[in-house]
């Protein structure tokens, strides 16, 4: 026959015995999709800089091909300090001329082909700093709620854009190596397609990782659409 | 006698108003395209591109009216 009664004491003791296993840490997940304004501003890793690298749900943001409904998760460009090489090159260019002058050839010109001559040399420097900041600029890769969309802008006259829908993504990967991706914390994230275009890279975006788990955190997001049967 | 350091220099002036002639479609080139893209990609900063791009195209043309003047 089992006991009716159990005094405190015991039920202290069994509880003791059995410890409740603690709860495992919760994954770094995402936050979630914000509803207002203030819910935005707060995110981690939103930002009002246009000239941003990275933001998360970014406002007065919009594409040629974007639906009246979709909604703009991520936008991409590459880390800021990829620029430093171009930028450094500029800075010399713009010495150039006046390190130049001091050569012994430079006196034999005539002063106004000389002069002509120094700002057809800043012409060039600055047609070479116009096509490296907007290469950089326009070179934007964006994650909406329905697509993936990579704009290309090779040089001065050539442009392309891809996309892809989210739910035809295949594999998400991502990669960093190196010191300066290592301390800047940026890098390649890859994506493998079922759609017209078959791999997507996302070239030297800061938190590579991030990029990923939000990717990912997409295809569940659109499955579960799917079988819940709310397809845009 | 034909004056040859001024033919030279005659020469040097042909070619470098060719080249910034050459140079002023580019720069026009330059600012439509940037035209195109701001309408491809809004971001809120076309007002500040479109700015830089036309004062390239000016400082461009501003050279070639400056080198017809002076060479």
């Amino acid at each position: 026959m089992t006991d009716i009664y159990v005094s405190e004491d015991i039920k202290k003791k069994k509880h003791h015995a059995h410890p409740q296993p603690p709860e495992p840490p919760a994954l770094d997940s995402l936050p979630p999709e914000p509803k207002t304004k203030a819910q935005r501003e707060k995110l981690p890793g939103h930002s009002h800089n246009p000239l941003s690298a990275y933001c998360y749900y970014p406002e007065n943001v919009n594409f040629e091909t974007r639906e009246s409904e979709e909604k703009v998760v991520l936008m991409m460009r590459k880390h800021p300090i990829t620029n430093l090489r171009w930028i450094v090159s500029s800075a010399l260019m713009v010495l150039a001329p006046g390190v130049l002058g001091f050569l012994p050839f430079v006196d034999s010109v005539p002063p106004n082909f000389r002069f002509i001559g120094v700002l057809g040399w800043y012409l060039i420097t600055t047609a070479f700093v116009l096509e490296n900041f907007l290469t950089w600029f326009f070179n934007v890769y964006f994650v909406t709620d329905e697509r993936i969309i990579d704009i290309d802008f090779y040089n001065l006259i050539y442009k392309e854009v891809s996309e892809a829908e989210i739910e035809k993504i295949q594999d998400v990967t991502y990669k960093m190596g190196g010191v300066a991706r290592t301390i800047f914390n940026y890098g390649d994230v890859l994506v493998q397609t079922a759609a017209e275009v078959p791999n997507f890279e996302f070239l030297a975006v800061p938190t590579p990782d991030k990029v990923a788990k939000i990717l990912q955190d997409l295809r569940i997001e659109e499955k579960q659409e799917a079988l819940e049967g709310r397809i845009r | 006698m034909l004056d040859i350091g001024f033919t030279i220099w005659f020469v040097v002036k042909i070619f470098a108003i060719i080249a910034l002639v050459i140079y002023s479609i580019f720069a026009g080139v330059v600012l439509k395209q940037i035209k195109m893209m701001t309408d491809t990609i809004e971001v809120g900063f076309e007002t500040p591109i479109l700015f830089i791009g036309l004062a390239h195209f000016l400082f461009a043309v501003g050279v070639l009216v400056f080198a017809l003047i002076i060479l």
